[in-house]
């Protein structure tokens, strides 16, 4: 069967807070005041994230016991895209405020919400995700990381690519087998992986910018304390899974090329061609629409649903437009794009020529994207 | 559960008994479906978004998207968008009464002639939806709203690629029936946002019904030992329909709600847009993950894909894309997200 989104919009609370987010941005993140990133890959910035946290506006759906705000993932939805869609360095708590929370919300212990939680609603802890591994990727229940039991704790083994942010983050959730069965959706267990252990080697894979935000973690011989398993042993397939699902159609999945457009507006204005005014208004009908895919997963989740289909199809929508955006805008101008040019337009289409495969593959291909979706329609 | 759920339910649980393939495929003759005009008739679906005083029930804007919606996903061969949506926007305007049986209004085509002359209506009159089978056609005429009947004009019969009937009339100085003045906002471009609403409905109800032809089939139909759609390639032309119809249905539904509050021509552009988009994409996935089997009259396919086709190119195409980008322009880079993120709100006017 068709697969329906049930419109929403936001309440006036909601708009308080958007008017907040945005009188924020324009007095700490004025333009021209930073370089601005594309969206995710933005780089850190410890001060923006402990301001962030100082007003409430990390953890934004954990408890408040535990240093959250009690508050909705219509809410993280409002902040996030006032901020992404200024390019704002936000890679020091991004992956801790999208999941590694919310994850240790719904499967940690008491100890481990007490301990991390505050901490991740303040700002303060950068996590990074341990899923893929050199022969794992989108086939995550074949990961050959293992951890065997030692005496108080477990003892890891395995390499983990592809992870962003590894050479800054506090701690990494790590996808591991702890138990051996002979079906490969058992026996996968979540570690919480202080970063500073011993036994963890960092090497950093240049991407096609040449960022290296990416890295290969290597884990020998890692001790990790009994209290940082998360959630049940054996039980981290689920965990993964809806750790995956629901996080897939937020804004970041087709906010990214918007400050490019924008910027092309901003410096192309006496010159668009007939095609160039098509496209902006083709865009915009296309952004707007995309948006409002995402706020209605959002609202499904803060009312309990599960959106799993529709938050792969956004996902997939969105970052195939994504790619489509800046394949177009190509076309629309003669420049060739730099990322040393004087321009911010021509800077940000460069690095977005580099970096736009990566849209469609990270956090999980459109084609398993297509797959899930394949299947729910049957 | 919401007014337009329930109401969407009892259209589309009426509509699933009365237009059926083979109702469907046998109004292709005439265009004309009398089994599901009585039977919509008489539960008074045919009346809704028209104010009491016209001779309506009343409804929101989005009652009747959700009309509309199950109108589309079982191509009811009718003209309920014009009798419903379009002709109680224009019956807005004081003095016009409508009656109970079908009534269409007159497109505003490129092309059209008609005026008034004193108290006498000439001219011609393209492409009008069912101009032969409707009890009054409306049309917007000089800042007045005009009303004829079919037996007051020469009538040249037509279809469009859905075989439904859109007629080309010759009027010669008639008195029309009604002839009142239109309200400020009851202009062409409104004109042409109420019917870009409309369609943009039927759309995505056919839409969400070639998601679901095309998964059954995909599940039925078996090549190679196993049905063709656990085959990647063919998946792909599946999710690819249901991406737009899910796209194109909240989009229609949002525009509805926003019309019902004011300003909406940023939503309804947009809405007709993407619909518009969809119908090319979808359609093409849908025929491609049925083979030849969906090029048949005897196969039910067609009786969306082609009223997929013929309504992309009503009430606007590719004119939207370039009023959107032109009022983009206008608020300049600043305003360029808020756009996105406020639609309607953000001060776009079209």
């Amino acid at each position: 069967m068709a697969i329906r989104l049930i419109p929403t919009e936001l309440t006036d609370q909601e708009r308080a807070l958007q008017a907040q987010v945005r009188a924020f941005c324009d007095e700490h993140l004025p333009r021209g005041s930073f370089e601005p990133g594309l969206g995710m890959s933005s780089g850190p910035s410890k001060e923006l994230s402990r301001e962030l946290g100082r007003r409430g506006w990390l953890g934004m759906a954990l408890p408040k016991q535990y240093g959250g705000s009690d508050r909705s993932t219509v809410d993280r939805l409002v902040v996030v895209e006032e901020l992404l869609r200024r390019g704002a360095p936000l890679e020091q708590h991004w992956t801790a405020d999208r999941q590694s929370g919310v994850v240790i919300n719904r499967s940690g212990t008491e100890e481990q919400k007490r301990r991390f939680l505050p901490q991740i609603a303040a700002g303060e802890l950068c996590f990074c995700i341990g899923m893929s591994e050199p022969d794992s990727g989108s086939d995550l229940a074949s990961v050959q990381s293992r951890a065997v039991p030692v005496e108080g704790g477990w003892k890891l083994n395995g390499t983990k690519i592809w992870t962003s942010n590894a050479h800054f983050a506090d701690w990494m959730i790590c996808l591991c087998r702890t138990h051996d069965s002979d079906n490969p959706h058992q026996g996968l267990s979540q570690l919480l992986i202080d970063m500073k252990s011993p036994g963890i080697t960092i090497n950093p894979i240049v991407l096609l910018d040449g960022t290296a935000d990416f890295a290969e973690v290597v884990f020998e011989d890692v001790f990790v304390p009994e209290a940082l398993l998360l959630g049940q042993p054996g039980n981290g397939w689920e965990q993964v899974t809806s750790e995956l699902s629901f996080e897939r159609a937020g804004p970041e999945r087709w906010i990214t090329p918007v400050i490019i457009v924008e910027n092309f507006l901003r410096e192309h204005a006496q010159d668009l061609s007939p095609a160039a005014v098509d496209f902006l208004g083709h865009s915009v009908a296309r952004w707007w629409g995309l948006r409002q895919v995402s706020l209605s997963v959002a609202r499904m989740i803060d009312e309990g649903k599960a959106p799993a289909l529709q938050a792969a199809m956004g996902k997939d929508m969105g970052t195939e437009f994504e790619q489509d955006v800046i394949a177009t805008l190509q076309q629309l101008v003669d420049i060739e794009p730099s990322l040393h040019s004087s321009s911010l337009f021509s800077r940000l289409l460069a690095r977005a020529v580099l970096v736009a495969p990566s849209w469609v593959i990270r956090g999980g291909t459109n084609e398993v994207l297509k797959g899930i979706i394949a299947k729910g329609l049957r | 559960m919401s007014e337009q759920d329930l109401l969407f339910e009892t259209a589309d649980r009426l509509f699933a008994q009365v237009s059926t393939f083979d109702e469907v495929q046998a109004a292709q003759a005439s265009g004309w479906s009398q089994a599901s005009w009585d039977a919509a008739d008489a539960l008074g679906l045919t009346r809704i978004g028209i104010g009491e005083e016209a001779g309506g029930v009343g409804g929101s804007t989005a009652d009747v998207v959700a009309l509309l919606i199950a109108a589309g996903y079982h191509a009811v061969a009718l003209p309920l968008a014009e009798s419903t949506m379009i002709a109680g926007w224009l019956a807005n305007a004081p003095g016009v009464v409508l009656p109970q049986g079908p009534v269409t209004v007159i497109p505003n085509r490129a092309g059209d002639t008609l005026r008034l002359e004193g108290d006498l209506l000439s001219g011609t009159a393209h492409r009008v939806p069912w101009g032969r089978n409707a009890d009054l056609i409306l049309g917007l005429v000089d800042d007045h709203i005009v009303g004829f009947t079919p037996s007051q004009a020469s009538i040249h019969h037509d279809v469009n690629v859905a075989g439904e009937p859109r007629d080309d009339l010759s009027l010669n100085g008639i008195t029309p029936v009604l002839c009142v003045a239109a309200l400020p906002e009851q202009d062409p471009q409104g004109l042409a946002l109420v019917g870009a609403l409309s369609r943009s409905a039927l759309m995505a109800g056919a839409l969400l019904r070639i998601v679901d032809i095309t998964a059954q089939y995909t599940q039925e139909r078996k090549q190679f030992g196993k049905p063709v759609g656990s085959f990647q390639a063919v998946q792909l032309h599946v999710v690819r329909c249901a991406e737009h119809a899910a796209q194109v249905d909240l989009a229609v539904q949002v525009a509805a709600r926003e019309c019902d509050r004011g300003e909406a021509s940023f939503e309804i552009a947009v809405a007709k847009t993407l619909a518009n988009d969809a119908a090319r994409i979808a359609s093409r996935a849908a025929h491609q993950a049925h083979g030849a089997m969906g090029m048949t009259q005897e196969y039910l396919l067609h009786q969306y894909t082609r009223r997929l086709w013929a309504w992309r190119s009503e009430y606007g195409d590719a004119a939207w894309v370039s009023t959107l980008g032109e009022a983009v322009v206008a608020l300049g880079a600043d305003h360029h997200f808020h756009i996105i993120a406020d639609g309607s709100a953000s001060g776009i006017e079209l």
